[in-house]
């Protein structure tokens, strides 16, 4: 499971907190720093974890008259309630709306995964009985239209592209149009991969979002992304409006930390993650419940009982 | 410079008690340029151990007494320990009448089939004939990729010889790159380049296949391609692609690999810390540092660049 071992290594120091007979700042601080430690393993940002450290820290107070139970309790709520405010944005994702065209663009650096992912998506929408197509606009990357088609094709999803037109824009506009006049309901459109230290790109993705006024815009991380997570991610949310973002290449052994920090930088859930080159590889995300799973809440609800 | 230095006080001897603040400090600060947890751990403690023991009169001194310790520990780890001048042994291969061969490889979407794209531009610069073996039989549009990367450099340079060996998809990899390097040994090409697919380095399968390809066609150089953007999983990348060409090779004295390039340099700012991950897990040299999409994007790493941007507060 995806950050099992994260949640594996947050438990056990926990736990072993709830061994100490005293609860004192040096166990405090022991604690938190195996947790900060498994966090750093994960590429979860580093900022992120100097505040979650200080914040644990603010809000326990040691002095207290409480027990050595009642202090770990808050502890532990702290703890939890830090590593949920970074994977939970708590905003709703959007939701396509039947009968009507949704325009969904994907964004997101080099090599991170769209192309793959946009026909996942629209594979995982076709089979929920959506009328459902992808737009290639990426002209830039040799054989992206290739690739696209040859995805679409074995999926059986309606496409659109060039081999000719060399304007993203043009393309773009084009797809969108001819898609919406053919009554689509999802129109997924991909584009090249891109990054903040290049100004053209970005004005170019501004362009292409201009041009087919997407009702969401997907950021696409790749799960293994490490401190430069942070800082790519809010350089996307800025220029292209991210509403929702999919971490793909979770079927390795990568803990996705990166792209979970990505959440924090950008406020944006996250909603599907990718576990496979498959056309099937494609998992529902719900923040919620995903903390608790990946703590074995059972365990933990137990200690908070002590 | 590193401005937490300025907490430490001097005037007192240096031990590990004193040091930790400094050197957790500084294991953040390598974190956050995005070196491996792992690796930035063990260098901390290596660098405190050899400061262990002095002592020092001014504040001043201990700044530069820890810098300089982990100047000197960053500088050993980026600089590598075997000289590769892949020209000069192609040159060696010309004079021995076969081709000489390079395989990329790495996990999936780092730039694989882009570098080594870049790689066929320069071989051509220098005068080379290229043979490129499309052995990613699997991925949508990788044989298309390679296709137009070949037509491009084909018009790119006046008089280039570069051609693409594909048999399209679906087949052994393993056998497409020995039919490849047979087939340039009788063309005349002075260099095969054999793109595979992206594997994740725990798909079982996957792997295996990786080594048999190694196994049977034994490269004269194997080039782990891995982006600048990775963070912790560098390690256990390089680790068990290490492993597997090991382990699944069946040879007494398997191969591993030799060299890396590290991709997408462009796009991480002064976060150079995968650079150190990968020197440090394999020992090998960065051959090459790719900067961009275009082919003229690949450049030699610099190991005071790499060192002063891990450095820099
Ligand atoms: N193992 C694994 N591989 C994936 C996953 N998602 C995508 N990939 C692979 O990652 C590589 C890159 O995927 P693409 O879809 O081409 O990435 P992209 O973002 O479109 O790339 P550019 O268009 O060049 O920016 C391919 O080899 C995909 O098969 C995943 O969830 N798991
Ligand atoms: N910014 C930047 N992008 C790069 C660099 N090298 C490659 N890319 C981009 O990364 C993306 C993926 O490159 P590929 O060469 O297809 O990667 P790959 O490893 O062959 O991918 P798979 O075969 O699918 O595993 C493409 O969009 C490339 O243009 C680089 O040095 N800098
Ligand atoms: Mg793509
Ligand atoms: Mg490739």
């Amino acid at each position: 499971m995806v950050l099992a071992d994260l949640g594996r290594k947050i438990n056990g120091a926990l736990q072993s907190m709830s061994k100490a007979n005293v609860i004192d700042e040096k166990v405090v601080d022991d604690m938190l720093k195996e947790i900060c430690k498994a966090l750093m393993e994960s590429d979860i940002n580093i900022k992120l974890i100097q505040s979650l450290r200080k914040n644990v820290k603010a809000s326990i107070s040691l002095e207290e008259n409480s027990g050595a139970a009642n202090k770990r309790r808050n502890i532990q709520k702290a703890v939890m309630d830090e590593l949920t405010r970074l994977v939970d944005p708590g905003v709703e994702a959007w939701k396509p709306k039947r009968g009507k065209a949704n325009v969904i663009m994907f964004v997101g650096l080099q090599g991170s995964g769209k192309t793959t992912t946009c026909t996942k998506l629209a594979s995982f929408y076709q089979r929920k009985g959506w009328k459902t197509c992808l737009v290639c606009t990426d002209t830039f990357r040799a054989g992206a239209f290739d690739q696209l088609k040859q995805n679409a094709t074995k999926a059986k999803i309606p496409y659109y592209g060039s081999y000719t037109e060399t304007d993203p824009v043009q393309l773009a506009h084009e797809g969108v149009s001819k898609f919406k006049k053919d009554n689509f309901e999802i129109i997924i459109v991909d584009t090249s991969g891109r990054h903040k230290q290049e100004q053209e790109l970005f004005n170019e993705m501004q362009q292409i979002s201009s041009a087919v006024n997407p009702d969401s815009t997907i950021f696409v991380m790749d799960g293994t992304i490490g401190q430069a997570a942070d800082g790519q991610a809010r350089a996307f949310k800025e220029a292209a409006n991210v509403g929702s973002i999919i971490v793909t290449k979770m079927d390795g052994h990568a803990k996705g930390g990166g792209a979970i920090s990505a959440v924090a930088a950008t406020q944006c859930p996250i909603i599907f993650i990718g576990t496979g080159e498959h056309m099937h590889d494609l998992e529902r995300f719900v923040p919620g419940p995903f903390i608790s799973k990946m703590m074995g809440m059972g365990d933990i609800s137990g200690l908070m009982e002590t | 410079l590193l401005s937490f230095f300025k907490n430490m006080t001097g005037s007192k001897e240096l031990t590990s008690e004193n040091l930790e603040p400094i050197m957790s400090k500084m294991k953040e600060h390598l974190v956050n340029k995005n070196v491996a947890a792992d690796i930035a751990q063990h260098l901390c403690d290596s660098v405190a151990k050899g400061l262990v023991g002095q002592t020092l009169g001014s504040f001043k001194s201990v700044q530069a007494h820890v810098k300089q310790s982990m100047e000197v520990a960053l500088k050993r780890i980026l600089t590598p320990k075997t000289s590769v001048d892949l020209l000069r042994d192609i040159a060696q291969a010309q004079a021995e009448n076969r081709p000489y061969t390079i395989v990329f490889i790495g996990v999936n979407g780092v730039g694989k089939s882009t570098n080594l794209s870049k790689t066929a531009f320069w071989l051509l610069q220098n005068n080379l004939k290229v043979l490129i073996a499309a052995c990613d039989t699997f991925r949508s549009g990788a044989v298309e990729q390679l296709r137009v990367h070949q037509r491009n450099l084909k018009a790119l340079e006046q008089n280039a010889v570069v051609d693409l060996y594909e048999k399209g998809y679906g087949k052994d990899s393993a056998a497409i790159a020995k039919e490849a390097i047979a087939s340039a040994k009788q063309s005349g090409h002075d260099v095969v380049l054999i793109d595979t697919a992206g594997r994740m380095q725990d798909n079982d399968p996957l792997m295996r296949a990786l080594a048999k390809l190694v196994t049977v066609n034994n490269p004269d150089k194997i080039i782990f391609v891995g982006e600048a953007l990775v963070g912790n999983e560098a390690v256990d990348q390089l680790t068990k692609f290490n492993a597997a060409l090991k382990d699944f090779s069946g040879l007494a004295n398997p191969r591993h690999i030799d060299g890396m390039i590290l991709t997408k340099f462009d796009t991480i700012d002064d976060k150079v810390g995968a650079a150190l991950s990968m020197t440090y897990t394999t020992g090998q040299p960065i051959l090459f540092v790719g900067t961009g999409q275009t082919y003229t994007d690949l450049k030699n790493m610099k190991v005071s660049h790499v060192v002063a941007s891990l450095l820099r507060d």
